[in-house]
């Protein structure tokens, strides 16, 4: 620490007297920044830390290399707040120690950083050291960096050798085979090594290394660490060679994979933990992708069927999820028998499943089925399980169908859609959770494009109406903005004849807050009536409800003038509104007063 | 002018709870103490209105409130006390209502809860709570004091009695209420003390001694016997957790009102409120908790000693 103190001193002074020197003022920031490098206070150290570019430019490249960085190397002591700001910014340090040819002074603080206890600092640090390695010419790369991955796979304490395991595939390209093969061999020590989180590097990294490597040592070095990996003993790492899997796959020839990778894949799906199944389910589209057509045919369907039907909920959630993309990516030719008889059947049982969360998930990818399926089997098939999902007690899973309605009813068509979704929709139009109503009327307009006016009339415009006075105002309030959507497909004639009648019913209801929502049906309403209906029919409800006698209902014609003066006549304009405008602007209610006002000065 | 714009901004932000700046929140207690002194202790109220009970600094479940009842200034409010202390919120939660009143102090009556005193805030929350977000005990300052402005009853068209705890007895008539110098600490007895306190009991005639320690326990008789000398048909209060939101006493001359859903954000009960129309027709609304993708978590973990 002392050490560290004397040369912070050093530094601190020389950059305030460069500052004396050339007398600039501009210098003097630099030497506070400096200064407050070993500030006591950590939040200055910090900000101090995050401008430290500033602060090498101004020392130039020369000083930032011979004594900003050993300072900084030594600073590894300090909170991990400012190691990991530290960690950041020397990742992109390379033009200010003086470009590519000493880019390697940067190795030895992030070498330091690399080992410290906080995961999220070394993490940081891995990433700079990954940064930098290609800005090394191969040259460095063997004399500097490959001896600090050395160093690192061999340090004393885990944090060091798990970050080592980071750097291998960004160095290993551009090397000699001599070198390399040393590298290989410290990787395939690294998947063997005692500690857990060290094999849990390993094998997060084991994939990217696969990609960097020639084919030839990826099956004679690497795959046997694989294996190793694939059924180590702690779970954690067995979850993770998973992941790697799917990378070593897209690298194998087809009889290689289907020789040494299947089995591996298939102990995974019969994990005794389930974390690890679960992660095969997650990562079940790329493994789809890496294994290929064939493979996915004959080996991951009877293993998706598994997962689907696995004992923990959070497996079956997970796959789940993955139905329609599964699904999608089988090779077009038997894919529909691949479906109908290998995966509905799971589907099916999974519609009644116990855990809400499964039924969720399952929601809201099994519509992306009927454009697979096409027209008679969706109906045939699925459209007996969509109405089961619509009636389920767990609004969530109603919602997710609903939603995802769309893609059913380009399949199936209006037809099917009205015999036997209607009733499940109009169910839950009444459904007794406010939000379920809300994600209804958000359909509606939907609905209402499909159907065409004289279906919907028949079936739905009732509930329309009715949500004008729900008993929740956030739906009385949807409930008109989506009178205005179902007015714009509709038409004025359909508006004259549903819609306005019942506005003016609203205009004399008991209660002020139904008074309110035909205010604001008139708000919604009048620029797309047209002029002549606005005047005749929506004008007079607002001149009569200026006299109403609750001042809410009345400030609320102020605002509601306001907004829709610009549809008026003009003579209408100056006379009726203007009239009215003023005596509200005498009421005795200040709000009255001042939401008249307001529509006044905008209006006039 | 202005001064609306700056309050408009205020209340925009309250509504995203995000915390208004320490000079801001001084510079509104100030206006609101201006408007707070003109107020009575029973303060006269029109219908139309909606009658809220305890928040207790839920605010995510405030905003569900509002989106059942509606905003203000469109629908008029009355909320009966007990805005802060026990919920992670209070800060956001009593200033956004302190600003809405500040603003259209027509449309919302604010009576105190005895919640709003500098005693209970230290213990239940408010005051950690302002202090782990201002860094210092100002804003706890500013809003205790302005507490002491606050009504202690409502009265809706002379008809509906609305008050946080209940009756006490010393206390027959509403010109007794009226005489008491309400600008103080809320006392450990005494009618104002009572009037914060007081709970119905359904089981006993007259006047029993309440288990909380302050305040009374009053019985029907006592209920009536107000009612009748006073021309009230109904006394509307709050004070206690009712898990179905709303709970009649005494053959309907007395009504609990309770707006916090999932008390504590643990207790399972659904809340309430009271939306009286124009001719004092009736609607209860029930409402549950906020589901949770609406709510941002605390910043913080919240205190331990809330729940203990």
């Amino acid at each position: 620490m002392a050490a560290a103190q004397a040369k912070t001193a050093k530094a601190g002074a020389t950059a305030a007297s460069s500052a004396d020197d050339t007398s600039d003022d501009a210098l003097y920031p630099i030497a506070v920044l400096i200064d407050e490098l070993r500030n006591e206070d950590v939040q200055l150290r910090l900000n101090s830390i995050r401008k430290l570019s500033t602060i090498a430019l101004a020392l130039g490249a020369e000083r930032t290399r011979g004594e900003l960085l050993p300072f900084l190397t030594d600073t590894i002591y300090d909170e991990d707040e400012v190691l990991l700001a530290l960690a950041e910014q020397l990742g992109s340090f390379t033009s200010l120690v003086g470009g590519p040819e000493h880019v390697h002074c940067l190795l030895p603080p992030l070498e330091s950083l690399s080992t410290v206890e906080e995961t999220v600092v070394r993490e940081k640090a891995v990433d700079s050291l990954r940064t930098l390695a290609e800005q090394h010419s191969p040259e460095n790369l063997e004399r500097y960096y490959v001896p600090m991955i050395k160093r690192l796979s061999q340090g004393d304490w885990f944090t060091s050798r798990t970050s080592a395991c980071g750097l291998y595939s960004v160095a290993y390209p551009r090397l000699t085979p001599a070198v390399k093969a040393d590298l290989r061999k410290m990787f395939c020590v690294l998947c063997t090594d005692d500690t857990p989180m060290v094999r849990r590097a390993a094998a997060a990294k084991l994939g990217e290394f696969a990609k960097a490597m020639e084919q030839e040592f990826l099956k004679s070095d690497l795959l046997p660490q694989f294996f190793a990996l694939a059924s180590d003993e702690q779970d954690s790492v067995r979850l993770l060679a998973v992941e790697a899997c799917g990378s070593i796959a897209s690298l194998l020839p087809k009889d290689e994979i289907e020789k040494r990778l299947i089995p591996s894949l298939k102990s995974a799906v019969e994990d005794r933990s389930w974390r690890v199944r679960y992660m095969v389910a997650d990562k079940l589209t790329e493994l789809q992708t890496a294994l290929g057509p064939d493979l996915s045919k004959n080996e991951l369907v009877p293993a998706y069927q598994q997962l689907l039907r696995d004992g923990e909920a959070e497996v079956r959630t997970a796959a789940a999820g993955k139905l329609k993309d599964f699904c999608n990516a089988l090779p077009p030719e038997g894919r529909e028998q691949i479906i109908l008889n290998n995966i509905i059947p799971c589907v099916k049982e999974l519609v009644n499943d116990s855990s809400q969360h499964v039924k969720a998930a399952l929601a809201t990818v099994i519509m992306g089925l009927a454009p697979v399926l096409g027209n008679e089997k969706t109906v045939e098939q699925l459209l007996p399980l969509f109405l089961i999902m619509l009636k389920d007690e767990v609004p969530e899973v109603r919602l997710n169908i609903i939603s995802n309605l769309e893609s059913v009813n380009n399949v199936i068509g209006v037809r099917q859609l009205s015999q036997s979704l209607l009733p499940a929709i109009v169910e839950l139009a009444e459904d007794g959770k406010w939000r379920v109503r809300l994600a209804i009327i958000e359909y509606m307009p939907l609905l209402a494009s499909q159907l065409g006016a004289e279906f919907f009339d028949e079936k739905l415009t009732a509930l329309c109406l009715a949500w004008l006075v729900d008993q929740v105002h956030a739906i009385r309030d949807a409930a008109t903005k989506n009178l205005r959507r179902l007015v714009e497909k509709f038409g004025l004639e359909w508006a004259k004849q549903t819609v306005i009648p019942k506005v003016t019913e609203l205009s004399k209801a008991q209660s002020y807050l139904h008074r309110l929502i035909c205010l604001q049906c008139i708000r919604n309403l009048a620029d797309i009536v047209g002029r002549e209906a606005a005047m005749k029919l929506l004008l007079p409800i607002l001149l009569t409800l200026a006299n109403d006698p609750v001042p809410n209902v009345r400030f609320n014609v102020a605002k509601t003038l306001k907004e829709v003066a610009p549809t008026l006549e003009e003579g209408v304009r100056a006379n009726q509104v203007k009239q009215a405008l003023q005596k509200l602007k005498e009421d005795q209610d200040q709000d009255v007063v001042h939401f008249a006002d307001q529509a006044l000065h905008t209006i006039y | 002018m202005s001064g609306h714009q700056d309050l408009d901004r205020q209340i925009e932000m309250l509504r995203n709870c995000e915390p208004i700046s320490e000079s801001e929140v001084k510079a509104l207690c100030a206006k609101a103490r201006e408007i707070l002194v003109e107020e009575g202790n029973v303060q006269r109220i029109d219908s139309p209105v909606t009658i809220c009970g305890d928040i207790h600094g839920q605010f995510y479940d405030l905003k569900e409130l509002f989106k059942k009842g509606g905003d203000v200034p469109e629908t008029n409010y009355l909320f009966m006390g007990d805005f802060v202390d026990r919920g992670y919120y209070s800060v956001e939660t009593f200033l956004l209502l302190l600003a809405y009143k500040v603003r259209y102090p027509d449309r919302i009556t604010l009576i105190r809860g005895n919640h709003e005193s500098r005693q209970i805030t230290q213990v239940y929350g408010f005051y950690d709570e302002c202090v782990r977000k201002y860094g210092g005990v100002n804003v706890w300052r500013y809003c205790t004091e302005i507490f002491d402005y606050l009504s202690l009853a409502a009265l809706i068209d002379g008809k509906i009695f609305c008050v946080h705890g209940g009756l006490s007895p010393s206390i027959q008539s509403l010109d007794q209420i009226r005489m008491i110098d309400r600008k103080q600490e809320v006392p450990h007895d005494g009618p104002m003390c009572d009037l914060l306190w007081s709970d119905p009991e359904d089981t006993n005639e007259g006047w029993g001694i309440s288990p909380r320690g302050a305040g009374y326990l009053f019985g029907s008789d006592v209920a009536q016997q107000f009612n009748d000398s006073n021309n009230i048909s109904l006394i509307c209060r709050a004070h206690q957790l009712v898990m179905e939101g709303y709970k009649w006493h005494f053959n309907e001359t007395v009504l609990t009102v309770w707006s916090a859903p999932n008390y504590c954000y643990r207790c399972g009960n659904v809340a309430a409120i009271l939306e009286l129309s124009d001719s004092l027709v009736r609607n209860f609304i029930i409402f549950e908790a906020a589901p949770h993708d609406l709510r941002t978590g605390p910043t913080k973990k919240p205190q331990p000693e809330y729940f203990l």
